[in-house]
């Protein structure tokens, strides 16, 4: 039962961090119409960024998160504005190949400026835990969690209190409609897909300290983005958190008492149920 | 207001149907071409086993992909399930290489059934979603199911027994099968540009709903398409896995493969007769031009030219070049 336990628990704090991932793909899903395929290399550039600045400058890599969010939003501003800004009217399969090409791009100038030896940081806290009764925490991961929660809740404030929140779920209800209303939605777009890279890349940097990073791993966290957003329904950002956790704990009881070889199809095979039994209910809006 | 994106991006402008006998003219003046290449670059003959293999392999998606309009990002699974079936028969019952490629023909049919058969229900961006998510959990299964297929450490053929008395592991000789492969895609691509049954997969891709309403049936189209693409694929995964003599299930069954088969289409123009080879040609010896300044296998190339193509040239280069010439 304590196994168990620790075993839900570690799968709920990871999958808050994949919460985020799919929080920002379903953010530019809603308002976009792209399926962005290149969410996952966003991640890898935030764990780079991340990795830059703990190795130059020696400053922790929980505190320069701020900093790397800022790199990851204006990067996918100006991605939005030059390459996905010009295609918003072609047809659906020519946003797939642009974020395709993007992601390839983007992974293989990490692999020229970093190289290709998996690299890992060491903090003080990388392998230090702390106890509540007989479960065990994993210090980094706690942290992690934290800050997740932190920043949903925040950009949950953002998307339903403000002024530009409000115009976020109007471009994503009707862009027609919102533009009628005076919103600039080519702003929104631009906007949107910069705060889904800062989400992709704070989910990089937060999953740094507990995982090697290569250029290379970026399709498979395109794939649990996927995965979360498809589990929660496309579009829908609050759906995300529950897909999240849902991934997390899936293959956190999967890799426990299945088999840890097929931690990732665990997830995989959940995504294609989910996408063939409910495929007009959660999934309806691919003919809009 | 919005700008209106480049060209005409819009299905209803590509070109199609009916462009008749001329493009059957310029495949077999091609093929005629290529047959001389062993003789003229005979120092580059991985370079043109590879492009032909690949054209041909692009060429066999692009029934599904192009013709058809299902954007399969999980070809890989039938490179895979053509180079093991053919090594496996190989190693494990001294079974002569094509009967190992057959083998892989059938198993890569009844799998495409399988998958078709439950995913093309889903339309747009899911269906392209589906297929990796398959793709990717075939390589999990591949690479962890060691006593099948040698697991993550990969496997080496043997020498293999001779073909009409042709040596299978000489440049050569792989390069004339490779031809051969792709003559025959190019035949199926080149029937469907003016049969009946390429019509519906056109209907289809323009629109399903449509297409269902004047009698077709878009499931069952589908999979058919599906089925030739994916015996098609096998075969070259039969000869790609006798190309490489070693392969493991990391690259047999990668994501990175099938996104390469689907760009070199999509650069070259998918659902044109030529698209996939201009694209394989491009894309292959680009990266080969790559690989001599920056060493190490690189999809740069792949990244660039797939942007440029979506931003310039929508409908692909094949496409856009003929644009120019009738403009």
């Amino acid at each position: 039962m304590v196994q168990f336990v620790q075993i839900v628990v570690n799968g709920v704090f990871t999958g808050g961090v994949y919460a985020i991932i799919g929080i920002g793909l379903s953010l530019i899903f809603g308002v976009m119409r792209i399926v962005n395929f290149a969410h996952g290399v966003f991640l890898v550039v935030g764990m780079f960024t991340t990795l830059f600045f703990f190795e130059r400058l020696h400053v922790d890599p929980f505190l320069v998160i701020p900093l790397v969010m800022v790199v990851g939003g204006l990067l996918g501003v100006v991605l939005e504005r030059f390459l996905l800004e010009p295609i918003a009217r072609a047809p659906e399969h020519a946003s797939i190949l642009m974020t395709v090409g993007i992601g390839l791009v983007l992974s293989n100038v990490l692999l020229f400026a970093f190289g290709d030896a998996p690299q890992i940081i060491n903090t003080r806290y990388s392998t230090s835990t702390w106890h509540l009764g007989p479960i065990t925490f994993s210090t980094a991961l706690t942290i992690a969690f934290v800050l997740t929660v932190v920043v949903i809740g925040g950009l949950a404030l953002i998307l339903e209190r403000t002024d530009l929140g409000r115009s976020v779920r109007a471009a994503a209800q009707n862009a027609d409609a919102a533009e009628l209303q005076g919103i600039n939605t080519r702003r929104v777009r631009s906007l949107v897909f910069g705060i889904g890279f800062a989400l992709a890349a704070l989910a990089g940097a937060l999953l740094l300290p507990q995982l090697f990073a290569h250029p290379s791993i970026g399709p498979t966290y395109t794939l649990k983005a996927f995965v979360v957003t498809v589990l929660g329904g496309m579009g829908n950002v609050a759906g995300a958190i529950g897909g999240g956790l849902l991934l997390g704990v899936t293959e956190s009881l999967g890799a426990a008492y299945v088999s840890s070889s097929y931690r990732d199809a665990f997830g995989l095979a959940a995504f294609l149920l989910v996408l063939l039994l409910r495929p007009a209910g959660l999934f309806g809006r691919s003919r809009t | 207001m919005r700008q209106t994106p480049p060209s005409g991006s819009h299905p209803a402008t590509r070109p199609r149907i009916g462009a008749g006998t001329s493009s059957l003219t310029g495949a077999l003046v091609l093929l005629a071409l290529l047959a001389f290449y062993p003789a003229a670059f005979p120092s580059f003959m991985t370079l043109g086993v590879t492009i032909v293999l690949f054209a041909a392999m692009a060429t066999a998606w692009d029934v599904l992909g192009g013709w058809t309009g299902q954007l399969s990002l999980g070809h890989a699974v039938f490179v895979g399930i053509g180079a093991y079936a053919m090594a496996l028969l190989v190693l494990r019952n001294g079974a002569a290489p094509w009967w190992g490629a057959m083998v892989g023909v059938g198993a890569s049919v009844a799998v495409a059934a399988m998958w078709g058969g439950v995913t093309f229900r889903l339309r747009g961006p899911y269906f392209a979603l589906a297929s990796i998510a398959v793709a990717e959990m075939t390589r999990i299964v591949a690479n962890n199911w060691a006593r099948l297929t040698g697991g993550a450490e990969g496997i080496s053929l043997p020498g293999l027994p001779r073909f009409l008395g042709l040596d299978l592991f000489s440049r050569q000789v792989e390069f004339y099968m490779a031809l051969v492969l792709l003559s025959l895609a190019l035949v199926v691509a080149w029937w469907l540009q003016r049969s009946r049954f390429g019509y519906h997969l056109q209907a289809i891709r323009e629109d399903e709903d449509a297409a269902m309403a004047l009698g077709i049936n878009p499931t069952r189209d589908k999979v058919w398409a599906f089925l030739a693409s994916a015996a098609l694929t096998s075969l070259g995964g039969s000869l790609y896995g006798i190309f490489l003599g070693f392969f493991e299930p990391r690259g047999m069954f990668s994501l990175d493969l099938s996104v390469q088969l689907a760009l070199m289409a999509y650069i070259g123009g998918a659902g044109t007769l030529f698209g996939p080879l201009i694209g394989a040609g491009l894309l292959v010896g680009g990266s080969e031009v790559l690989r001599i300044y920056f060493p190490g296998k690189s999809l740069f190339v792949y990244g660039v030219l797939i942007i440029l193509v979506v931003l310039f040239a929508p409908d692909g280069l094949s496409t856009a070049v003929r644009r120019a010439r009738r403009a």
